[in-house]
C-alpha cells in the first residue's frame, strides 16, 4: 500500500516547491474560505432562529398576559379574531414538530407551572379564510404569502390549559451559499492566483541561489549574488556569498602556493641545466638531461595549472573552425598525426588563449596516449562541442572521472601509459572553467577515447 | 657566426641577478666568440650602456633594483634600438605579449636549453644587422592593418572589424607576415618560402597555404580580393599596410 502511495505520490504532490506551495495554498485558502462561509451561515441561522423565537415568545407572552388579566374578555376576543395575529387554535390540530428549546424559554417567561408546548404548523390549518387578491395588483406584487402559523399550548395561572394560534408574518431563511459552486468559483480562482504569486515569490530567491551554486561548480570566478529580498532570504544569500568567497580564497591560496613553489624551482633548474653542459661523461649527461627534462615538465605544468585558475585574459569572439584548423596544421607541421575532420562554422565568446591551451592539452594527450588525434566540432542547442578523438586503447568506464584528478595517469600496463605528469586533463578542465566551458571524456564507438570541450555559442 | 663577427665580435650584455646563472651563461657564450659583459641589475646595465656599444641584451625580468619590463620600456622610449631577449620565469602568453609590446624582440622562458638561447641570439643579431638602422626593431608595433583586417603581430591572430578573432596557423602567419612586410609587391614562391628554396619550384604546398589563407581572409566583406595571383610570377598583397 505504501509502495503504491510512494509510486504515485509524485503525481499527486508536485515535485517542485513552487508547485507544492501552490497546491497547499490553493487548497488551504479555498478550504478556509468554505469553512468560514459555513460557520457564518450557521451563525446566521442561529440568529434567524433566535429572532423567530423572540417573535413567537413575545406574542405568546403578550397573549398569556392578557389572559391572566382578563381571561373571559381575552378569550372572547380571541375567538372573534379581534387580536391581530392571534386566535384560538383550531381544534384537532396537533403539533407535529414540537420545538423544545422554544418551549423551555417560554416556560421561563410564563412561570414553572405553565408546561408550554410550541410548534409551527402549516399555515393552512390556522387560516382557512381564502385570501383572494384585494384588487388589481401592480406588476411585481404577488399575492402576499400566508403568515406562518405557530400553535402554543400552555396552562395559565388559573390552571386552565390554553391553546392559541399565532400568525406571524412569514420569515424565511435565504438559501445557503456555502456549497454553491458558482458562488465559490471566484474564491477558488482568487486563491489560485494568490498562491501562484506567493509560490513564485518564495521560489524566486531560491532559484537564484540554485543558479549561483550551479555557476560556482562551473567557474572558479563566480560573481556574488546580489543580496536582496526578505530578511531570511538575504541571510541565506549572504551566507552563500561568504562561503563562495572562502572557498575561492582557499583555492587561490593553494594555487598561489603551487605557483610560488614551481616558480622558485625555475632558478635552480636553470642553473642545473647550464651546469649540465659541463658534464663530460656523455652517457651520464644524457641521463641527467632526461631527469632534468622530467623535473622541468613537472614545474612547467604546475605553473600551468596555477595559471589556469585565473586567466588574465580578455574575452573575445572567435571563429572556432579557424582555431581548430590552425592547431591541426601546426601539429602536422611538426610531424604529429593530428587531423582536422569537420568544422561547425560557429563563433563563440571565450578566452581565446585559454581555449587554445585547453584543446591543445587534449590533442597532446590524444597523441601521447592514443597515438593520433582527430579534431571535430559540432553545434546545437546554443552550444559548441569540440571533440578530440584518438584510436588508442581507451579508458575503463569506471576510471573516466578519475582521470581529471591531478597526477592521475592511464594504467602503467597501457601502451603509452605512464609518461607525462598526469596533470594535462586537470589543466584542460580548469582552463575550460575560465570561460564557462566543461571537459568530458568518453570511450568512442569502435575504440579510442573522445575528449570533449563544451561551451556556450 | 659569419666573417664579420670574427673580426669584430658582437657585444652581448647578460643582465641577471642570480650570480650562478649569469656566470654560466657568460661562460657558455664566451666559447662562441662573443664579447660578453655581465650586469647584476638595472644600474649596472646603465653603466655599461654609457661606456660601450652594445649589440644585444639578454635581460632577466626580476632584478633587485628594478623591473625588467619597465627597464625595457624606458630604454625604447629613450630611442635605444639594441635588440633585447627577455629571459624569465614568467611564461604565460600574456607575459609574453606584454614583454614584446614593451619593446623586447624575443622572449624565452626559464629554464631554457642553452642551445636555444644561442640560436635566438644568433638570429636576432643577424636580423638586426640585415635590417640596418632604419627599421631595426618593430618593438611597439602590435597591429598591422590591411584591407578590413588587422593582424595581431604578437598573438598570431586576425582581427575583424567587429573585433572577432580568426586564428592563424604558424605557416599562415609566416606567409601573411611576408606579404605584410612588402605590400603591393609581387612575391615569388621562393621569396614567400625561403626555407624551402631548393624544392619550392615543384612544391605545390605554397599554393595550398595561400588558398587556405585566402579562405580565412575572405570570411568577411572586402577580404576576398586581398591576395592576388600573378600568373607565372607569384602572389601579391593588394592593399596598403598601416601599423598601429
Amino acid at each position: 500500500m505504501s509502495d503504491i502511495f510512494r509510486r504515485y505520490r509524485y503525481y499527486v504532490v508536485p515535485g517542485s516547491m513552487a508547485g507544492r506551495i501552490f497546491v497547499l495554498l490553493a487548497a488551504g485558502i479555498a478550504a478556509s474560505a468554505i469553512i468560514s462561509l459555513f460557520i457564518a451561515n450557521m451563525m446566521r441561522r442561529a440568529d434567524f432562529d433566535h429572532i423567530r423565537a423572540e417573535r413567537v415568545i413575545a406574542s405568546a407572552v403578550d397573549v398569556a398576559e392578557r389572559l391572566r388579566q382578563d381571561p373571559g374578555g381575552t378569550e372572547e376576543m380571541l375567538r372573534r379574531r379581534l387580536i391581530f395575529g392571534a386566535t384560538l387554535a383550531p381544534l384537532g390540530v396537533g403539533i407535529n414538530r414540537p420545538e423544545a428549546g422554544l418551549a423551555q424559554e417560554l416556560a421561563e417567561r410564563l412561570g414553572p407551572g405553565s408546561l408550554p408546548e410550541v410548534g409551527q404548523v402549516p399555515s393552512g390549518l390556522c387560516f382557512k379564510r381564502k385570501r383572494g387578491p384585494l384588487g388589481p395588483a401592480a406588476a411585481g406584487i404577488a399575492d402576499l404569502p400566508p403568515p406562518d402559523c405557530w400553535i402554543v399550548r400552555f396552562t395559565d395561572p388559573g390552571g386552565q390549559r390554553r391553546a392559541i394560534a399565532l400568525g406571524l408574518p412569514r420569515l424565511s431563511m435565504p438559501t445557503d451559499a456555502t456549497f454553491n459552486l458558482i458562488d465559490l468559483l471566484p474564491i477558488i480562482a482568487l486563491s489560485a492566483v494568490l498562491s501562484i504569486i506567493v509560490s513564485r515569490q518564495i521560489a524566486k530567491p531560491l532559484r537564484r541561489l540554485e543558479k549561483a551554486a550551479a555557476d560556482f561548480t562551473l567557474s572558479h570566478d563566480p560573481r556574488a549574488i546580489p543580496e536582496e529580498g526578505p530578511d531570511e532570504v538575504r541571510a541565506a544569500l549572504s551566507t552563500f556569498n561568504l562561503m563562495q568567497e572562502r572557498v575561492r580564497a582557499g583555492f587561490r591560496e593553494r594555487t598561489q602556493l603551487l605557483a610560488a613553489i614551481s616558480h622558485d624551482l625555475q632558478t635552480p633548474l636553470t642553473r642545473l641545466r647550464l651546469r649540465l653542459e659541463q658534464v663530460k661523461d656523455k652517457e651520464l649527461r644524457e641521463r641527467l638531461l632526461e631527469d632534468h627534462r622530467a623535473m622541468q615538465n613537472l614545474v612547467r605544468e604546475g605553473l600551468d595549472l596555477a595559471g589556469s585558475v585565473e586567466v588574465r585574459e580578455d574575452w573575445a569572439v572567435i571563429d572556432i573552425d579557424s582555431l581548430l584548423t590552425s592547431m591541426a596544421e601546426d601539429a602536422e607541421d611538426v610531424g604529429q598525426p593530428v587531423q582536422f575532420l569537420s568544422g561547425c562554422g560557429g563563433v563563440a565568446r571565450v578566452k581565446p588563449n585559454a581555449l587554445t591551451r585547453c584543446v591543445g592539452n587534449l590533442v597532446d594527450n590524444a597523441v601521447k596516449y592514443g597515438g593520433s588525434a582527430e579534431i571535430s566540432c559540432t553545434r546545437g542547442n546554443g552550444r559548441i562541442t569540440i571533440s578530440v578523438r584518438d584510436h588508442g586503447p581507451g579508458i575503463d568506464e569506471k576510471d573516466l572521472d578519475e582521470m581529471f584528478e591531478p597526477f592521475t595517469r592511464g594504467e602503467a600496463g597501457q601502451p603509452g601509459g605512464r609518461p607525462g605528469t598526469g596533470i594535462g586533463l586537470t589543466i584542460a578542465r580548469t582552463l575550460a572553467m575560465t570561460f564557462g566551458g566543461s571537459v568530458a571524456l568518453a570511450n568512442a564507438e569502435g575504440g579510442g577515447l573522445i575528449a570533449m570541450v563544451d561551451f556556450e555559442e | 657566426m659569419d666573417d664579420a663577427s670574427a673580426i669584430h665580435p658582437p657585444t652581448i650584455v647578460v643582465v641577471e641577478d642570480d650570480e650562478d646563472i649569469r656566470d654560466l651563461i657568460v661562460s657558455q657564450f664566451a666559447r662562441e666568440n662573443y664579447h660578453l659583459l655581465a650586469a647584476s641589475g638595472v644600474a649596472a646595465l646603465r653603466d655599461i650602456y654609457a661606456r660601450e656599444k652594445i649589440d644585444l641584451i639578454i635581460l632577466d625580468l626580476n632584478l633587485p633594483d628594478g623591473d625588467g619590463l619597465s627597464l625595457c620600456r624606458d630604454m625604447r622610449s629613450e630611442g635605444m634600438e639594441t635588440p633585447i631577449i627577455m629571459v624569465t620565469a614568467r611564461g604565460t602568453a600574456i607575459d609574453r605579449v606584454l614583454g614584446l609590446e614593451l619593446g623586447a624582440d624575443d622572449y624565452l622562458t626559464k629554464p631554457f636549453e642553452p642551445r636555444e638561447l644561442l640560436a635566438r641570439v644568433r638570429n636576432l643579431l643577424k636580423r638586426s644587422r640585415g635590417e640596418g638602422q632604419g627599421k631595426a626593431v618593430s618593438g611597439q608595433r602590435r597591429l598591422a592593418r590591411f584591407g578590413p583586417w588587422r593582424l595581431d603581430l604578437f598573438q598570431r591572430r586576425l582581427i575583424a572589424p567587429d573585433d572577432s578573432l580568426v586564428m592563424l596557423s604558424a605557416a599562415e602567419f609566416r606567409l601573411l607576415g611576408r606579404f605584410i612586410d612588402e605590400p603591393n609587391k609581387v612575391l615569388s614562391r621562393e621569396e614567400l618560402l625561403p626555407e624551402r628554396r631548393a624544392t619550392v619550384a615543384f612544391d605545390r604546398s605554397i599554393d595550398l597555404q595561400v588558398s587556405r589563407l585566402r579562405q580565412k581572409l575572405a570570411a568577411i566583406e572586402g577580404g576576398d580580393a586581398l591576395i592576388l595571383t600573378v600568373r607565372s610570377e607569384g602572389y601579391v598583397l593588394a592593399s596598403p599596410v598601416a601599423y598601429e
